[in-house]
């Protein structure tokens, strides 16, 4: 592996989901459910405005004075998405610039011939790549930046709408842009008040060689084709217009003396999560359906589409809501970019940018997790074809980073889709590793020589193929994200749904794990279970045995599947025996050499020193084995401890926040804090850091730096985290606040293993009121400043806590 | 012109070895960065003043009382179309657009449509004296003379053909005694009874100019004086109002000995005057700042930095390099004045197509050059002008701000992508350009208390002849990748109550190499050098009475453009890299910004491992 390779598949996590929060239960997400675009019954529009009040969308606004560029919409593109459709918009007065991303959009297959070496291809053709399904111009002559003045975009994040404002020649133009999941479109509305009036062009493009052409007679210019791997897919457009003329010309749609306009596309493709099917829905068109989408869209008002959005897209994000304290008038007078960089050049604590910062991560989730796929290492969002390491699903941490967020930050139902997603490859993961695990070149093989259940390699495509080298403990940590899910939510139905995935990792690990003979320290000899070869991610020596980033995960996914087997009183018998391997499991000890908790089962230090993985402390976070408290030996809370300080604070963008997150579980508030501060430092040519539009920037040397979206949800993820830690039975209030945040501040809609939702505000640094909802949790104990409280509640109940420690 | 095509070009045509070129820039400032002391350097401008005593004469500072450069001169030059690849241009090989039909026809283009805005110079650039293969042709007394095939009608028709149009012409040569004019040393000097050409030079025929085309003059024996003399009268003859004398040195990328032309310009200038016929004498090019005050003295312009023109298929691009000037023009500002100016170049925004920039481009372009108060020409086809480019050549405005008496404009903010130019006007107004170097869009705002004053200031713009009514504190505008807005700013409010720390307080912390310096410029005399290795200036009890960020104004001395980090408190700050004074004993001043908080404050400069500014003081608004 080249240090860029190694480096690629350290960064990024994915996701994407499909099912609407109304269809989120139950059966509606089995196999071969429906496909990411499909027709769909009329949505139920509002009878009354959803929209906030200017004031009130105040509060959830990032604004920017400048446009973005073409040539940098990764950096300066503003990111809309309906759950499936992503785009980056530029908002350049002259010419508006949509690129838009259909997240199942992918070239590739099944990829289930392997290399010589075992190990699975991992190049666009074979493992597939997401790539762009359109861009979309909206051309304004006359319009150009140095002509106008005031101008001023924003996002804002509850309505999940981005608009554009500017004056040229005494009138005022506004555009607004949303992507709605009720409609399935993205709309551009474009008006102006004063007397003014568009004129242009709107031009759909391909960006793999379509040929676009137009359909007079339904004011529609589309696109349909299909890839290699036969995926089809299409994209459609349509504008409309209460006065002036709009008609089709040639492959563009021209507009003149227009008062208004309202720019209409769609577009996806025939992709299916049904292995059986091939992945594939044949008898979808979806250049078809595309212009049937546009043109039903099309028919309602702009506002009428607007407020259907909203409808859709606030209730969402309003369930949860934080606040870090008060920013200065100086600060904001800024713009978000300004106060990026003015963050970071004084290092003044800018309480309001850090919770939009946390808000941010949450618009992204609504935006491209609630479609068919979960979010990759960029999520629908591409400003070409060839995103690093394909944009797809990195199994070694980055699609857990991103998946960490969903019900930490109130949106439980955003993580279906990474369920759903796991749900719909597992047959294509189990066929292959009963298949090719076992392959006598592939050096993770089994020596026992038997196999069962599933895993993944480390990157997966949703064709069911597997990408890069083989990951054995990747299903465990899959497992892991997938169980959590359940002790968040309690809900019965869906661990019965995940349960298969549950069962499949664990067999495999009953068919890998070697007995072996180990001494430990007073002298005597104990027979263990360990993991065979595998390779820590993604450092130090390739075949090692008993890494703790394999056992600690292993160890985890038992206890979480005999919990499972408990709830849903299945395979008890089954689960006695997994208990019996648990017990066996060798778990890591502190090296008396360098005084960290080992990561190879060696008291050498085999990696680097401040290596971006955080692999041996999976039992530290996410995982609970490893805590602050009297459960966890001394030694190995302290062995645990200095391997995290050896790894360092400046690191990129997810691995700090990872760093972050298990320096919130140790309770150490300002190292926490100060990790979330490192990823807010502004990104400058190519370096770490966050980009004028908050995406989070990894530096790949030479001037660029890449998109990484596991970073923007595992930032807010460690922000939460400091706010409040729960496990089953456990709810810790304020565990790590730092300095910054201390003074007054609030938070409302956090999630709480065990099956609660937590409202808590705090002054001075203490608790003033805590509300515990249940939302299928019964029993738990409320830790605050050195007190507690056990609380008992049924389903849908609450209690208010005041002055609690 | 940069490269001037002749000589050494010859058979290396169409390439220019401008990567060369440029690792030469790289050496030179390098070289400018290890002179920490430059007293050195003065020195040796001084000994070859004194070798030139004898031919001085009165300073071109009389110039300008007559009239001559009183103010930035404007007109056409030919160089950027005859070095441009763009179709059709030079159908007749390299730089081959030169010729007598092109350059009436674009006198007669400018007499009627710039002429009136004030263009009025229609300058000849190189080649005139040589023929389609580049080869130089002389007269009997060793002077260039023109090609026939160029100018079938000799130079004297041309300028007598521009004068007939109101205008006045203008003619080019390279320094020194070419060596085509050599002839073995044989060839007389016109009107010097006993002189030839192997007078005029060194016995070892040492070599002079950019290119090394021509043998350097040996002053030391008067003929050599008589031959500039005898060109002088050349041109004076033919009615020229203008040369451009061009690969002067110390400057035009070469140094040492050899390549000082102070001698030759002392003797053009002198010669000049002897002719009767008033004459700008224009320089070129990247003149070697060491010696401001000898080209200010004999001279009425001179180039600043290398060629705009890019040698391509466009006259010009915008890295290549029209955005140097940004750069390199602030150590110049306090160079120029009536009488000598510091000259950008050609300026070329006449045409998008033709020039290879975009509209944003040429406007900053033009911008740039106004406030610079730089020469005003172009080199643009003016029978094919768009709309565009006329509007800008034509902004009176804008020629408005280039003409003035104000001082030339410099960075209120330090270098970058972002940057805020100004300068006080005498009736109290400000003009103020904001850019945006960057390759992407971005918002630069302009901050009144750069400037000394506070609250309410009526805002013009200049480029769209517009008020845009008041803006109190400051102005902000969204500008495209590489774009600019003009503004004459009219304060309203009260001048801002700033508190001054000087940086050789006893109350400050110096770490590192830092230490006070004197410093004649400098308020209290003193400053606080050596600000280099990871050295740190630190002042403390910056009291201020409310939390904000303030625009803090940062006096300094920096003989070239240096890098600083500041901070205030605990803060990361900013690495800035600030504007070059022109020397090590000017005070200049820039603005930063930092965040305060109430009560006591510290404000650091850290070096770095690099070398940082002198700090002389700064001053800090009583107000946010």
């Amino acid at each position: 592996m080249d240090t860029q390779h190694n480096a690629s598949r350290d960064n990024r996590p994915s996701r994407r989901g499909f099912l609407s929060l109304a269809a989120t239960a139950g059966a509606a997400a089995a196999l071969g459910g429906l496909p990411g675009f499909t027709a769909s019954a009329a949505p139920s529009r509002p009878v009354s405005s959803p929209m906030l009040s200017a004031a009130a969308a105040a509060k959830n606004q990032l604004w920017w004075r400048a446009p973005g560029s073409p040539t940098s919409m990764i950096r300066q593109g503003l990111p809309v998405g309906n759950g499936r459709l992503g785009a980056l918009v530029s908002n350049d007065p002259s010419s508006e610039l949509l690129t838009i991303t259909d997240a199942s959009l992918w070239t590739g297959g099944a990829n289930d011939t392997l290399q010589s070496d075992g190990q699975f291809p991992y190049g666009r053709d074979d493992f597939g790549s997401l790539t762009l399904l359109a861009e979309l111009t909206v051309d304004l002559p006359g319009h150009d930046l140095g002509s106008v003045d005031d101008y001023r975009r924003t996002l804002d994040l509850a309505q999940g709408l981005v608009s554009a404002s500017y004056d040229l020649s005494g009138v005022t133009y506004q555009r607004q842009i949303f992507a709605s999941r009720p409609d399935d479109v993205i709309v551009v509305y474009f008006s102006q008040l004063g007397g003014g009036t568009y004129t242009g062009t709107v031009t759909l493009a391909g960006t793999h060689g379509e040929h676009t052409t137009t359909d007079g007679t339904q004011r529609c210019a589309s696109f349909g084709a299909s890839l290699a791997n036969g995926l089809k897919y299409g994209a459609a457009v349509t504008a409309t217009s209460g006065t002036g003329t709009v008609t089709v010309d040639g492959t563009s749609i021209r507009f003149s003396g227009c008062k208004d306009l309202t720019v209409v596309v769609s577009g996806g493709t025939n992709y299916a999560p049904d292995a059986a099917a091939g992945f594939r829905d044949p008898a979808l068109d979806p250049e078809r359906l595309a212009r049937t989408k546009v043109r039903d869209a099309a028919g309602h008002s702009a506002s009428t589409l607007l407020h259907t959005h909203v409808a859709d897209f606030r209730p969402v994000f309003e369930q949860l809501a934080v606040d870090l304290g008060t920013s200065s008038t100086a600060q904001r007078k800024l713009d978000t970019w300004q106060r990026v960089q003015t963050r970071y050049r004084d290092d003044v604590p800018d309480p309001e940018l850090e919770a939009a910062y946390l808000q941010f991560g949450r618009y992204l989730m609504i935006s491209g997790s609630r479609g068919v796929l979960p979010m990759g290492l960029q999520g629908p969002w591409l400003d070409g074809n060839d995103p690093d390491w394909m944009g797809d699903y990195h199994t070694d941490i980055n699609v857990q980073m991103n998946y960490w967020l969903a019900d930490r930050a109130g949106l439980p139902d955003c993580f279906d889709t990474f369920t759903d997603y796991c749900l719909a490859q597992l047959p294509s993961w189990t066929d292959v590793t009963r298949r090719l695990f076992n392959s006598p070149d592939n050096r993770y093989r089994n020596s026992s020589g038997r196999i069962a259940g599933w895993t993944v390699a480390i990157s997966t495509n949703p064709y069911g193929g597997g990408g890069w080298w083989w990951h054995p403990a990747g299903n465990a940590w899959i497992c892991q994200n997938l169980f959590e899910h359940y002790e968040y939510t309690q809900d019965r139905a869906y661990l019965e749904k995940i349960y298969p995935l549950l069962k499949g990792a664990v067999e495999f690990w009953e068919a890998r794990l070697l007995t072996t003979t180990v001494t430990d320290a007073s002298g005597s000899a104990r027979e263990v279970l360990i993991a065979d070869s595998d390779w820590s991610p993604e450092q130090g020596p390739l075949d090692a045995k008993g890494i703790t980033y394999a056992q600690e995960l292993v160890w985890n996914l038992f206890g979480n599947y005999r919990t499972a087997t408990g709830v849903l009183g299945r395979d008890t018998s089954y689960g006695q025996t997994v208990d019996g391997l648990r017990e066996r499991l060798y778990l890591p000890v502190v090296s008396p050499k360098t005084g960290w908790l080992e990561e190879w089962m060696s008291p050498d230090n085999l990696g680097e020193t401040t290596h971006r993985h955080l692999s041996p402390l999976v039992g530290l976070f996410p995982g609970d084995r490893i805590r602050p408290d009297d459960s966890t030996p001394k030694d190995i809370l302290a062995g645990a401890t200095a391997l995290l300080t050896a790894r360092g604070m400046n690191s990129y963008g997810w691995a700090n926040a990872w760093r972050s997150l298990c320096w919130a579980r140790l309770k150490n508030a300002e190292k926490a804090y100060q990790l979330v501060v490192n990823n807010l430092k502004p990104s400058a040519g190519g370096s770490n850091g966050t980009a004028p539009n908050l995406f989070d920037i990894m530096d790949m040397g030479e001037g660029r730096g890449i998109f990484q979206i596991d970073a923007n949800f595992g930032t807010p993820s460690a922000m939460i985290e400091m706010l409040v830690y729960s496990r089953p039975g456990h709810v810790e209030l304020l565990p790590a606040l730092p300095a910054a945040w201390a003074a007054s501040g609030s938070v409302s809609g956090v999630g709480v293993r065990g099956g609660f939702v937590a409202d808590l505000r705090w002054r001075n640094g203490k608790v003033t009121q805590l509300t515990l909802r249940s939302v299928g949790g019964r029993d738990t104990t409320v830790f605050a400043g050195g007190t507690s409280r056990k609380v008992s509640l049924r389903p849908g109940g609450s209690v208010t806590l005041s002055n609690l420690g | 012109m940069r490269s001037s095509p002749y000589t050494a070009l010859r058979g290396t045509r169409p390439g220019f070895p401008r990567r060369t070129l440029q690792a030469t820039l790289v050496l030179a400032v390098a070289a400018a960065l290890a002179t920490a002391a430059p007293a050195a350097g003065q020195a040796m401008a001084a000994s070859a003043d004194s070798a030139t005593s004898a031919v001085r004469s009165a300073s071109t500072t009389a110039d300008a009382a007559s009239g001559l450069a009183a103010k930035p001169y404007m007109g056409w030059s030919s160089w950027s179309m005859q070095s441009s690849k763009y179709p059709g241009l030079n159908p007749n090989g390299d730089y081959s657009y030169l010729t007598e039909a092109n350059v009436l026809k674009q006198a007669d283009a400018l007499a009627t449509t710039l002429k009136k805005y004030g263009y009025e110079y229609v300058n000849i650039d190189a080649g005139w004296w040589m023929d389609q293969n580049w080869t130089s042709e002389f007269d009997q007394y060793g002077r260039q003379t023109p090609d026939p095939v160029r100018f079938p009608h000799g130079m004297k028709s041309v300028a007598d053909h521009i004068h007939a149009k109101g205008l006045k012409a203008g003619i080019y040569l390279p320094v020194g005694l070419e060596k085509g004019a050599y002839g073995e040393g044989k060839v007389p000097i016109r009107n010097a009874p006993g002189c030839t050409t192997a007078d005029v030079v060194y016995p070892d025929l040492r070599t002079t100019n950019g290119w090394d085309s021509a043998y350097k003059l040996d002053f030391g024996n008067p003929c050599a004086q008589k031959y500039i003399d005898s060109q002088a009268q050349m041109l004076a003859d033919w009615g020229y109002d203008f040369l451009k004398l061009d690969g002067v040195g110390p400057g035009s990328f070469k140094s040492g000995d050899n390549y000082d032309n102070v001698p030759d310009i002392a003797a053009w200038h002198k010669a000049i005057g002897d002719t009767g016929r008033p004459m700008h004498l224009e320089l070129s090019w990247s003149l070697d700042i060491g010696h401001a005050a000898d080209w200010k003295k004999y001279s009425n312009g001179w180039r600043i930095d290398t060629d705009v023109e890019c040698y391509c298929k466009t006259l010009v691009t915008w890295e290549n390099s029209v955005n140097d000037r940004w750069n390199d023009a602030p150590a110049w500002s306090g160079k120029a004045g009536p009488g000598g100016w510091n000259d950008l170049d050609a300026v070329d925004v006449g045409n998008g197509e033709m020039d290879g920039l975009t509209p944003a481009e040429r406007q900053s372009y033009m911008t740039l050059w106004a406030i610079n108060k730089s020469p005003l020409f172009t080199g643009d086809d003016l029978t094919r002008l768009d709309d565009y480019g006329l509007s800008l050549l034509t902004n009176q405005e804008v020629i408005a701000v280039d003409q003035s008496g104000s001082p030339v404009a410099r960075p209120v903010t330090p270098m970058g992508d972002e940057q805020v130019w100004g300068t006080k006007n005498p009736d109290g107004s400000y003009t103020v350009a904001l850019f945006n170097l960057g390759d992407s869009s971005a918002s630069v705002t302009a901050d009144w208390a750069s400037f000394g004053f506070t609250g309410a200031a009526s805002v013009r713009d200049l480029w769209r002849h517009q008020n845009l009514g008041t803006y109190k504190n400051r102005i902000t505008a969204t500008l495209p990748a590489h774009g600019s807005r003009l503004f004459t700013v009219k304060p309203g409010g009260p001048a801002l109550s700033t508190t001054r720390y000087e940086a050789e307080s006893g109350n400050n912390t110096l770490t590192g190499n830092a230490s006070p310096a004197s410093c004649d410029a400098c308020s209290g005399g003193k400053k606080v050098g050596n600000l280099y290795l990871d050295s740190r200036l630190q002042f403390n009890d910056v009291t201020v009475k409310k939390d904000g960020i303030y625009t803090i104004n940062v006096a300094y001395v920096s003989g070239d453009p240096r890098s600083v980090t500041v901070y205030s408190n605990s803060g990361n700050g900013t690495r800035l890299k600030f504007p070059s004074t022109g020397d090590w004993s000017t005070v200049q001043t820039v603005s930063v910004q930092l965040a305060l908080k109430a009560g006591s404050n510290s404000i650091t400069f850290d070096s770095g491992w690099d070398y940082s500014p002198d700090i002389d003081r700064i001053d800090v608004p009583r107000t946010a």
